[in-house]
């Protein structure tokens, strides 16, 4: 059951590739949160109640609620455009994930090692460097930060795996969550529009001969 | 044997059922779900009209890509029931047959030499060579699970006994519902009704035909139709008597056209630049379903 949640959290990755406006990669975000909300419920048998109480709410109160409420928010407020404006097409963004997702299979393959769970390992893989991806090719603050947000998911899959040997790890994994939020905090205060620093073009109506 | 008769049964009504799915949802009544073939019958009565840059290549294609896809047909099984042709490997000669007519169309619409048509070409070709990746991905990895190489005994031998099979299942039928979509060039790759030359894939290849040779053309659309809702409804299937398998065959293809019908009704056609990429997503997905495949076999190195 882990292994189909975990499969279609990898065809979100190919879906947020080819997404065009930030409502959607919002939506993406939200159903990333409940997918992970349903791998915490049922890879993580193994530790104490309280520790699993607190990590299933802050999957889905903090990733699949209020940090997506916040963005919508913060794009509403900043008056930030509703495109994502990638530098490059998002065929070559499909084919790329596809390439990150075929080679992390590849690599997963070589390692030996009976204790690694390799749907986790790919799928955890593959959406780091989806956000890595992600990051390095759109022009807008706020994309980065989607994009950290789903790195961060990624490092969440990959704690989730050891999460019944070491639960100290999901919690730490859970420290980036807050770190994300005071990214977007940042965003917020500092009423970041578009990108940073952005030259006010109406300005230019003041010159005059 | 089986699987024929019952293809071309539901070649029948198969896009009548979609029309009267769109006037239904449009809020109209809808002309009934036998008046496409009607309008077929009507044009096979009638003459063709061949123009003078035409050559013998226009006349004999819309012949050979009826055929071809009547003998793609004949590949297909029925659950237990063989298709008329059956042998190891056959789902590589299903896929060429279809890639034989589609050379031929191609092929006749450059004949006729109108600029409108060679471009109507070039993107059925790119499409279909964006489609075809997935539909090999996706049987060889069906082939895969099942040790199984004809479209028979894969589909005879898949039975689904873990949670990721059902997921693969799922997938599956997705990945060839929207095949079946780019193949008859339905509406979010390309819109049936536009009749803006520049806009148009399929539509646009066959302006030039006419009375017989469109009434083939149309009716080869139907039974591909059909043709992919016999191999979506053998992914449910399995090894069930006849009994069962018949009224289950005409199910999915029932609800495969009505939901081709909404489909249409609730979606826009996508803009010409974004169809390549949503055409990869199927060659994305069938990725995934070898990585599941491979999963449920356990041939990753531990």
């Amino acid at each position: 059951m882990t292994d189909i949640l975990l499969i279609t959290f990898a065809m979100t990755l190919l879906y947020i590739g080819i997404a065009n406006r930030l409502t959607t990669y919002i939506r993406i975000l939200v159903f990333q949160g409940f997918l992970l909300f349903g791998v915490t419920f049922l890879a993580l048998s193994q530790i104490n109640v309280a520790n699993l109480v607190f990590i299933l709410l802050e999957t889905i109160i903090f990733k699949a609620l209020a940090v997506p409420i916040f963005l919508n928010y913060v794009i509403k407020k900043n008056g930030i455009t509703r495109v994502a404006e990638p530098f490059i097409p998002n065929f070559i963004t499909l084919i790329i994930i596809t390439l990150i997702l075929v080679i992390t299979i590849i690599l997963s393959n070589s390692i030996h090692d009976t204790n690694l769970d390799k749907t986790f390992f790919i799928v955890a893989l593959s959406t780091l460097f989806t956000g890595l991806y992600i990051i390095s090719t759109r022009r807008k603050i706020i994309t980065h930060v989607m994009g950290y947000l789903v790195i961060e998911n990624g490092v969440f899959i990959l704690s989730l795996a050891v999460g019944n040997e070491m639960p100290m790890l999901v919690n730490l994994g859970i420290m980036l969550d807050i770190f994300a939020s005071v990214f977007i905090l940042g965003v917020f205060f500092n009423k970041i529009g578009d990108v940073l620093k952005d030259p006010d073009v109406n300005q230019l109506r003041n010159l005059k001969d | 044997m089986v699987s024929l008769i019952l293809i071309i049964a539901t070649s029948l009504f198969f896009t009548g059922i979609i029309i009267r799915t769109k006037s239904i949802a449009s809020g109209r009544k809808g002309p009934g779900i036998f008046q496409p073939m009607k309008d077929i019958v009507k044009l096979f009565k009638k003459g063709s009209v061949y123009s003078r840059t035409t050559s013998i290549i226009f006349q004999i294609a819309p012949s050979f890509y009826f055929a071809s896809i009547l003998m793609a047909i004949l590949c297909v099984p029925l659950g237990n029931y063989l298709g008329v042709i059956s042998f190891q490997g056959d789902f590589i000669l299903f896929a060429y047959l279809l890639a034989f007519g589609k050379f031929f169309m191609i092929i006749s619409a450059l004949d006729t030499g109108s600029s409108f048509e060679g471009m109507g070409a070039s993107r059925e070709s790119l499409f279909s060579m964006l489609a075809e990746p997935a539909f090999f991905i996706l049987m060889g990895s069906f082939a895969l699970l099942t040790g199984q190489t004809s479209f028979h005994g894969i589909f005879s031998t898949l039975h689904y006994g873990s949670h990721i099979s059902y997921m693969l299942g799922i997938l599956a039928t997705f990945v060839f519902v929207i095949i079946a979509m780019i193949e008859n060039s339905r509406m979010p790759i390309d819109d049936p009704k536009t009749h803006l030359e520049l806009t148009m894939i399929h539509e646009v290849m066959i302006l030039d035909n006419s009375g017989f040779d469109l009434g083939l053309i149309l009716h080869a659309t139907n039974l591909k139709f059909a043709m992919y809702g016999a191999i979506i409804s053998n992914f449910f299937i399995g090894d069930l008597s006849l009994m069962y398998t018949i009224p289950i065959f005409f199910v999915v293809q029932i609800s495969f056209a009505i939901a081709v019908g909404i489909f249409e009704s609730f979606m826009a056609r996508f803009r010409m630049s974004h169809n390549p990429q949503f055409i990869f997503i199927l060659t994305s997905v069938s990725l995934l379903i070898f990585f599941g495949v491979l999963l449920l076999l356990e041939r990753f190195a531990k």
